[in-house]
């Protein structure tokens, strides 16, 4: 049985009551975005000034914005703002908290992309703007199982057929473009999924937008006034001008990490206030810290044991930490990277790639045919055409602001709070190399061509690897069926898969749908065991990570009076069990 | 900030209910946008321009979209419910956090449930309930409101307190002995020596019960009653508690709490609890000494004058047939302690007849709705040449209006020139549903029976003396009891709720925090944080029920909680067996909320069940049980089996 995503036939909508004041004004010149975009226009009408209607109502009587609107067959979660109306609607058994998630979510995406909502509409058309909600709508909505959607977690990949150390691999990758002062943060993705990041999940889910853009190939240059790609034939690149949250950004930018170590001078002064995100790299390990039987390092000139104690409330680099850490403290290997001049790094790498090296010979050229299309839009354009790109672009937003009438102080709160920054990618085939940069990377010739040639062949390398990682024969579905969120890094192992779902699977989604909006609304409820007639789910959570577990079988015959011997009581000790071979630990 | 709204489709307002702090918001509101020294707007009006949009706005959506608004909520969790009943729009807002959305929609079912109880089948009709809610006569309508904003205070008050309105079951006196004297006394003395008596005029005494507080020491029904459903009941203490409110003293629990010499007891759990032989286990619960516990100063209620202590109220109780209406009196023991009689009034039968046309016009109505034409409209009704005379004959006596309206139908569908069975007989169909229900009006509505229409006083005075002089002896006993029904003994178990709901009936420790007598849990801050979350186990119980879940159970913080909803097949000899669980229908979002006061919901839950097993009798009982998180999990499960098997026990006492 196929079930259906559980937002294609969700309504989108983008209202602007500002434009709907007087009695003659049509309320279809405040739409802005309407999807489906096929829907009637009058149906549109309706929806639209209903809705804005009665939440304006509401929200005049509450005093507060409308969050959150339910009928009888759908819900709608909404988004009041300077008079712009947003409202995203589903089915009604997909829990509140993970409707308003998507919702903030689209609007982030956008923000992300185009900056200012109200400055983007002066500044592009609304049918322009429509392709770009569109595309975002789909990123989201698109290719998931229903329980991606009730977490709005990201998409990695499935890390159990994937050798540990191509993780670490990316990881490194990352962490020497992280040498570069103007790199912020970075991301590997493959096949629009990520593999490594050191972003905050909200911001890797932004990043992945543009990767899902390139990697169906229907990206266009036009789309974002921005945007340069220069390509070999093996691999290209491309940097688009994004709009952060001053509270993202000072994450980028302060993270715990010192960074007088890296190899390059000019470095901006570490903040006092260290924030927990974000990665180290390895060379600063001090190997002492994980092991006290050994000899204390005389490089290790770092003794900031909070950076390097791996806690689970920092993200990491690596999508599983517990991995990751003990890669990072136990490979043998770590102390050759100790040089921080990163090209043992790079030896490192090619050591790893070493054995296939063949194979990545012939996959590189394959790659010729492949990526015609981005390096076509890539080719023309240099750095120089670029930013006479960016100073039209200011020059038009100023001409477009000074005649109109002065924005609210709301709005230009919301326009100034948005800083502009670079995303840089690199794309080998299905690999890219996200990163954050500062604006100044665009002109600063000599750092793009070290962050470019310093990756590039670990990433051919480390694309080879994992086009030849077989996806896995998922092996034989176990008698059971679990997911585990990391609150944290906002990702999910399970073992429901795909979009075909038996009836056991379907009873577990409908139980975790409850269970985790319980969760969501008791911060101190630890665990809970549902039972109905044919199934029993087990939840339990941490302030890090949520967890469910299905036992399968023929149901245990009982009468729903208590008894000792039910075995739905016996699901926590199953599910820890159970649960360690997929790396989720219980205890 | 609470409000609670019922408006008819053209967006005037039948009734409303306001805490002060929203009609202060409401007045400010207004306040900034009127004029210098213009004068504020009567606050109805307000209230009407305020909710006018949202009003109109549900009208549109049920037109043009066939859906419905069902709640909104807002940045600052205001929660917005809204629930249609046929042509009247319930609104409840709340923006205090004290409630939720779905306590909100329960409200509102409560309300509804409440204008049934005093309209009866007027509620059929749109347009004869609004002239019901709102009197032209202002004085009249401002009596009615506050009748009903007191009643809708008094279930908010018992629903924030009371165990028994929490799980909507009645909770009754644990006293065999003194229940079964009282049933004795009721039937053989009191009940018939009313009914032979000449002065009764008319009316005759159906069921007798008295209530102690909010809880059931007594219920006699004689023989050719019918049953009075657990909704009924609990809405008829509603009734009695809004006439007679018991005392709640909010202000003195933290005074008390200085000069309270009652050591505060803590529950911990043994190390490892023993295993327990069901035969020398001590009792789970054992009945409380109650010379002990005696409390003086907790027995006021508050007086509340009734203008005419002998007039019955009128009140209408679900039947098999229709809403049967009977007269109520609430006699005073003594503060806190009640009476009621409930009697069936002369006509009655009238309202048997009404809802059978009533039924077969709403039905047609439908059928035509849906584009049924010529007998097909007829279909699944008795032959209409039978109703036809049915409705000739009885009707003579019945209003002009009816006949006039009558007369018009025959004209479309019986007659040549008439349109026969078709759309057009629409108007005509719904002008004698209107006109059905204005004969219920006539016949039934409080104020248009006769004054004089009662139990003589002479009567109703006997029956409180006699009843008086029977449990004069009892009187302090009850009160007391009636705070401390029962008592447990288990170590590590905090609070337990036991609900037969084949019965209606409860069974739980009290757990009154705000009383000056100590409940189970001792007082203060304590008992005050248990009773928030028994009160959170239930909903969250009735949340996963309604999904389908019949066993819950949950860690929150330092308590273990659990849920269990099951089913025996009951026979003499023990238990019976027990009955295999099967699946439950989940119910919608949008419909009635899981309780018996509303919907009964368990009603069809045991119907449903019943359809598998006919010939025997089902019976379904529900445990709510918290326990202190540190005993390991199989000892709480094995003590709430433990404490099932037991509590099953005394319920098949035949009280009812």
């Amino acid at each position: 049985k196929i079930t259906l995503p559980p937002l294609t036939n969700s309504f989108f909508f983008l209202y602007d009551s500002s434009k709907v004041q007087e009695e003659v004004d049509l309320t279809r010149d405040g739409i802005y975005y309407f999807s489906p975009e096929d829907t009637p226009i009058d149906q549109q009408e309706l929806l639209c000034g209903q809705l804005a209607g009665v939440c304006r109502c509401v929200s005049e009587l509450s005093s507060s914005p409308v969050r959150l609107l339910h009928l009888r067959k759908s819900k709608y979660a909404v988004r009041m703002k300077d008079k712009f109306l947003w409202a995203l609607s589903c089915v009604v058994d997909i829990p509140d908290v993970s409707v308003c998630d998507l919702l903030d979510q689209l609007i982030a995406l956008f923000c992300f992309y185009n900056g200012p909502v109200r400055q983007s509409y002066q500044l592009y058309s609304k049918q322009e703007l429509a392709l770009r909600w569109a595309r975002y709508l789909c990123h989201l909505q698109g290719g998931s199982t229903e329980l991606h959607h009730i977490f709005s977690c990201l998409r990695t990949i499935d890390s159990t057929h994937i050798d540990p150390l191509l993780l670490l691999k990316a990881a490194l990758i990352l962490q020497a473009c992280q040498r570069c002062p103007l790199v912020l943060a970075g991301c590997i993705l493959y096949r629009g999924r990520v593999v490594s990041t050191q972003m905050p999940p909200a911001l890797t889910v932004k990043v992945m937008v543009y990767e899902t853009q390139t990697y169906s190939q229907d990206f266009q240059v036009t789309a974002n006034g921005l945007s340069s790609l220069v390509g070999s034939p093996f691999s290209s690149t491309a940097t688009t001008q994004v709009f952060l949250m001053p509270t993202e950004l000072h994450m980028l930018r302060c993270p715990p990490v010192d960074r007088a170590c890296r190899s390059h001078c000019n470095q901006p002064p570490c903040q006092p206030s260290r924030s927990r995100l974000l990665s180290r790299t390895l060379s600063d390990t001090p190997t002492t810290d994980t092991d006290s039987s050994m000899p204390s390092s005389p490089r290790s000139s770092l003794s900031d044991e909070l950076c390097f104690s791996p806690s689970p409330s920092r993200v990491n680099t690596p999508i599983h930490s517990n991995l990751m850490n003990q890669s990072e403290y136990f490979t043998p290997d770590s102390h050759v990277h100790s040089t921080s001049n990163g090209t043992n790094l790079c030896a490192v790498e090619e050591h790893l790639a070493g054995l296939n090296i063949n194979q990545i010979k012939s996959e590189e050229n394959k790659l010729d045919a492949n990526n015609h299309v981005t390096n076509k839009n890539g080719n023309g354009e240099t750095e120089e055409e670029a930013k006479t790109k960016s100073k039209q672009i200011n020059r038009k937003l100023k001409e477009k602001n000074e005649p109109t009438n002065t924005p609210s102080p709301h709005e230009t709160l919301e326009d100034t709070s948005l800083v502009p920054l670079v995303l840089y990618q690199h794309r080998v085939k299905g690999l890219v190399l996200a990163l954050l940069v500062e604006p100044e990377f665009i002109t600063d010739h000599s750092a793009r061509e070290e962050v470019h040639h310093s990756s590039l062949a670990s990433l051919n390398g480390l694309e080879a690897h994992l086009r030849n990682t077989s996806p896995g024969t998922p092996g034989p579905p176990g008698p059971y069926t679990f997911a585990h969120y990391d609150c944290i890094q906002n990702t999910l192992t399970t073992n429901v898969c795909g979009r075909s779902v038996g009836p056991q699977d379907q009873a577990f989604v409908k139980a975790t749908k409850l269970v985790h909006s319980h969760f969501s609304r008791l911060d101190t409820l630890q665990e809970a065991i549902v039972r109905n007639a044919s199934s029993a789910v087990y939840g339990t959570r941490t302030t890090a990570q949520e967890t469910y577990f299905l036992q399968q079988g023929t149901p245990v015959r009982n009468s729903g009076s208590p008894d000792p011997q039910d075995s739905a009581f016996s699901l926590p000790r199953k599910a820890r069990l159970r649960l360690l071979k997929h790396g989720v630990n219980l205890l | 900030m609470k409000c609670l709204l019922l408006a008819n489709e053209s967006a005037e307002v039948l009734f409303y209910w306001t805490d002060t702090e929203f009609e202060q918001r409401v007045q400010e509101q207004y306040g900034v946008s009127q004029e210098e020294g213009e004068r504020l707007p009567a606050f109805e009006d307000s209230i009407n321009t305020l909710f006018a949009p949202i009003i109109i706005s549900c009208s549109t959506m049920v037109d043009r979209l066939g859906d419905n608004y069902t709640s909104f909520s807002t940045e600052n969790n205001h929660i917005y419910v809204l629930h249609q009943f046929e042509e009247c729009l319930y609104i409840a807002v709340n923006g205090d956090g004290d409630e939720t959305e779905e306590d909100l929609k329960r409200k509102i079912f409560v309300m509804k449930k409440l204008t049934e109880i005093m309209f009866g089948m007027v509620t059929f009709s749109g347009a004869l309930l609004r002239k019901e809610l709102r009197p032209q006569d202002t004085e009249q309508r401002n009596r009615l409101w506050k009748k009903l904003r007191s009643l809708l205070e008094t279930y908010s008050r018992l629903r924030e307190n009371d165990q028994s309105f929490l799980v909507e079951a009645v909770e009754r006196l644990i006293h065999p002995t003194l229940c079964e004297q009282c049933i004795e006394f009721l039937e053989r003395r009191l009940v018939q020596q009313i009914n032979s008596n000449m002065d009764r005029m008319g009316e005759e005494v159906l069921h007798a019960f008295i209530l102690v507080h909010t809880k059931l020491l007594a219920f006699y029904s004689s023989r050719n009653a019918s049953n009075l459903y657990s909704s009924d009941l609990l809405a008829l203490i509603i009734l009695v508690q809004d006439l007679y409110p018991s005392k709640i003293n909010l202000d003195e629990t933290s005074e008390e709490l200085e000069s309270s010499s009652v050591p505060e007891v803590f529950y911990t759990p043994e190390p490892s609890p023993p295993e327990r032989e069901s035969g020398d286990s001590p009792p789970v619960f054992q009945f409380v000494d109650p010379d002990v516990q005696m409390a003086e100063d907790s027995l006021q209620t508050l007086e509340a004058p009734t203008p005419d202590p002998s007039a019955p109220s009128r009140v209408f109780l679900e039947s098999k047939e229709c809403p049967m209406p009977h007269s109520m009196y609430c006699l005073p023991l003594w503060p806190g302690i009640t009476l009621v009689l409930l009697t069936k009034i002369p006509n009655s039968h009238v309202a048997t007849s009404v809802c059978y046309f009533l039924e077969a016009f709403v039905k047609l109505e439908k059928r035509l709705c849906e584009g049924h034409e010529g007998a097909a409209a007829m279909r699944g009704q008795p032959s209409v040449q039978e109703q036809r005379s049915r409705l000739e004959k009885l009707i003579k006596t019945w209003t002009s209006q009816l006949q006039n309206a009558w007369t018009d139908f025959k004209n479309k569908a019986f007659s040549r020139s008439g349109s026969g069975f078709t759309r057009d007989l629409l108007p005509s169909c719904r002008n004698m549903k209107t006109q059905l229900c204005g004969v219920y009006r006539q016949f039934f509505a409080a104020e248009c029976m006769g004054s004089s229409q009662r139990l003589a006083p002479h009567l109703q005075e006997r029956a409180l003396s006699m009843v008086q002089e029977k449990l004069m002896d009892w009187k302090d006993f009850l009160l007391v009891k009636s705070k401390r029904n029962i008592t447990m003994e288990f170590p590590g178990l905090i609070h337990f709720i036991y609900v037969d709901r084949s019965n209606g009936q409860m069974i739980a420790p009290s757990l009154n925090v705000t009383d000056r007598t100590v409940s189970e849990l001792g007082k203060g801050p304590l008992a005050d944080f248990i009773k928030k979350k028994v009160w959170s186990l239930v909903a969250t119980a009735q949340r996963y029920l309604q999904k389908g879940y019949a066993t819950v159970t949950l860690r929150d913080g330092d308590y273990f909680y659990c849920y269990f909803l099951c089913y025996n097949i009951s026979n003499e000899n023990d238990m019976g067996y027990k009955l295999e669980v099967i699946d439950i229908p989940s119910s919608p979002d949008d419909g009635a909320p899981v309780g018996m006061l509303t919907c009964d919901y368990y009603r069809k839950l045991l119907r449903y069940y019943s359809k598998k097993h006919q010939n025997e009798v089902v019976k379904c009982y529900e445990l709510f049980t918290v326990h202190l998180g540190v005993i390991p999990n199989e000892y709480i499960l094995q003590h709430c089996s433990q404490l099932a098997r037991k509590l099953w026990e005394p319920t098949r006492i035949p009280l009812l």
